[in-house]
């Protein structure tokens, strides 16, 4: 979604939008400082509601983590965006309407890293 | 009972009608129908007849009617729907296929 | 998915053209499979009525010559003046009367009114069609979103609403993209509510002002509007029980060479009407075909 918005708002960067929730960059930096520390709050009840195997200094570093993944977005309506989805999420495990499989889900226990070099590849099979 | 209600209601909106623009096709149209049901109101003071007159539904739902049209009018004069169209949309929105 | 019902192209003379108008539409007639379809059903119907009592009954009689009648033209369906120009007239009516948000009012040759209003008008318009007392749309029967990736505003949004006192309906529809929030209607109409959750859930349409918006069809954790029309078919994420883990885990999905190719193409041919033959249809995504014709 991000790039999709990105590219849109280069095209029409002279269009006038209306904002989701913040005028300008510094409010929406605001929110999503607003948003951290709430989730920050959150992974020890997290961590001991859903009796998750990790400790409370993995759960932050996963926050952290996801928070860094978006950190190149610049346009306030996208981070807005995100901060609201963000928000959804936590009030998601808050009220523990997530299961533990869904909370687990970000830390890709079961995945295996995808095969990058030539034997690994090989010795993994099918795909050519 | 019923005809003392619906005449305060109608005074009430004629009221509200009279701090719209004068050309404001909702403050025409609105008032013509208004000031009909007002006549009928003054004039027929029997309930059923009256019901058959404004032809709206029973004189309950004709209240209704009244408090839905009185509420509206004043959220009208906020909204100032009369003025020239905020934005023309963009470009083939409209055209359907795409 | 609304759309598809609507009639062929508006008359060209009235593209384009700046102002608001009321468009009345023909019928594109020749491929209503349903209207042959029913068509065929009755003249069956007809024909064992007919068998069934011989004898020299006037109204039988009569129904058989009209249906025969009608066979010269068997595909089109019949139209209804009155409601259309009843219709149009009520379009011109709220046009008139909000100026300010409507941007278009069309009948389509179904009879359904169509308004067009600009997004900032939605809360507006809809009280007026609910409070007005010549509209009195109290029901919304419907609101959905229909997503158009070509166009500037890619998603259509569309209310439905139903009018029991004069038993009529009529559709609004206004448009949005992917950032822009749109008011949320739930103040006039508590139905709203469930549906704007939906829309927001498998389109993404963020709604200003909702009591309580978050997901309703998709799982916790989900990620991506699953109705967009830029989200694959087969999703981003497959899940199994993993026995190691003890739950239900989700992990990228993984295709083998032969499910990965997906014909787009419906094998019946619906509506042919709307095909333009010349051009492909728009491709969405980047495709690894580089287009042959241009």
């Amino acid at each position: 979604m991000a790039s999709t918005a990105a590219t849109r708002t280069a095209a029409g960067a002279a269009r006038v939008v209306k904002p989701i929730f913040s005028r300008d960059l510094d409010e929406a930096k605001r929110r999503v400082r607003e948003l951290y520390r709430a989730f920050y709050r959150e992974v020890p009840n997290t961590v001991a509601m859903f009796q998750l195997d990790i400790t409370t200094r993995q759960g932050r570093s996963k926050v952290r983590e996801l928070f860094d993944k978006n950190k190149h977005v610049t346009d306030p309506r996208v981070i807005d965006m995100l901060v609201i989805k963000g928000k959804m999420d936590l009030q998601e495990m808050i009220h523990v309407w997530k299961q533990k499989t869904h909370v687990m889900r970000y830390f890709h226990e079961s995945e295996d890293p995808r095969p990058a070099d030539f034997l690994s590849k090989f010795y993994k099979g099918h795909d050519p | 009972m019923a005809g003392e209600r619906l005449r305060i209601l109608y005074s009430k909106i004629l009221a509200s009608l009279q701090t719209m623009p004068k050309d404001a096709a909702y403050r025409k149209y609105t008032e013509q129908l208004i000031s009909e049901r007002f006549g009928h109101v003054k004039a027929e003071p029997d309930v059923e007849k009256l019901e058959k007159k404004i032809n709206g539904g029973q004189i309950e739902e004709v209240i209704f009617q009244a408090e839905c049209e009185l509420a509206l009018s004043r959220k009208m004069s906020e909204w100032k729907p009369w003025e020239p169209l905020v934005e023309e949309p963009p470009p083939n929105q409209w055209k359907w296929p795409i | 998915m609304l759309r598809l019902r609507l009639p062929a192209q508006h008359p060209p003379h009235q593209q384009g053209a700046t102002d608001r108008h009321v468009l009345s539409e023909e019928e594109p007639g020749r491929t209503a499979d349903m209207a042959a379809t029913f068509m065929r059903m009755v003249r069956v119907g007809v024909g064992r009525s007919l068998s069934s009592s011989r004898s020299s009954f006037p109204l039988r009689q009569q129904v058989g010559r009209q249906s025969s009648s009608s066979e010269t033209r068997p595909t089109v369906r019949a139209k209804d003046p009155v409601t259309h120009n009843q219709l149009a007239a009520f379009g011109e009516y709220v046009a008139e009367m909000m100026p300010k948000y409507v941007q278009q009012v069309q009948v389509t040759c179904f009879n359904e009114l169509e308004v067009m209003i600009h997004p900032d008008g939605v809360i507006p318009v809809l009280t007026f069609l609910r409070d007005h007392t010549n509209g009195q749309f109290r029901n919304m029967v419907d609101l959905t979103a229909v997503d158009i990736p070509t166009r500037q505003n890619r998603f259509e949004i569309v209310y439905n609403l139903l009018s029991l006192r004069y038993n009529s309906r009529v559709r609004v529809k206004t448009y949005t993209d992917e950032l822009t929030p749109l008011d949320s209607a739930v103040s006039v109409h508590v139905a709203a509510n469930w549906y704007e959750r939906e829309v927001w859930d498998m389109f993404g349409v963020f709604f200003a002002n909702h009591p309580d918006l978050r997901r309703i069809l998709t799982d916790y954790g989900f990620e991506g509007h699953p109705f967009r029309k830029d989200f694959p078919l087969s999703g981003y994420v497959e899940v199994r029980y993993d026995d190691e883990l003890k739950r239900v885990v989700a992990e990228p999905v993984e295709l083998a060479q032969e499910f990965r190719k997906f014909d787009l193409n419906t094998p019946w041919e619906v509506f042919p009407a709307y095909r333009e033959p010349k051009e492909p249809a728009p491709k969405l995504e980047a495709g690894d075909l580089a287009p042959d014709k241009k």
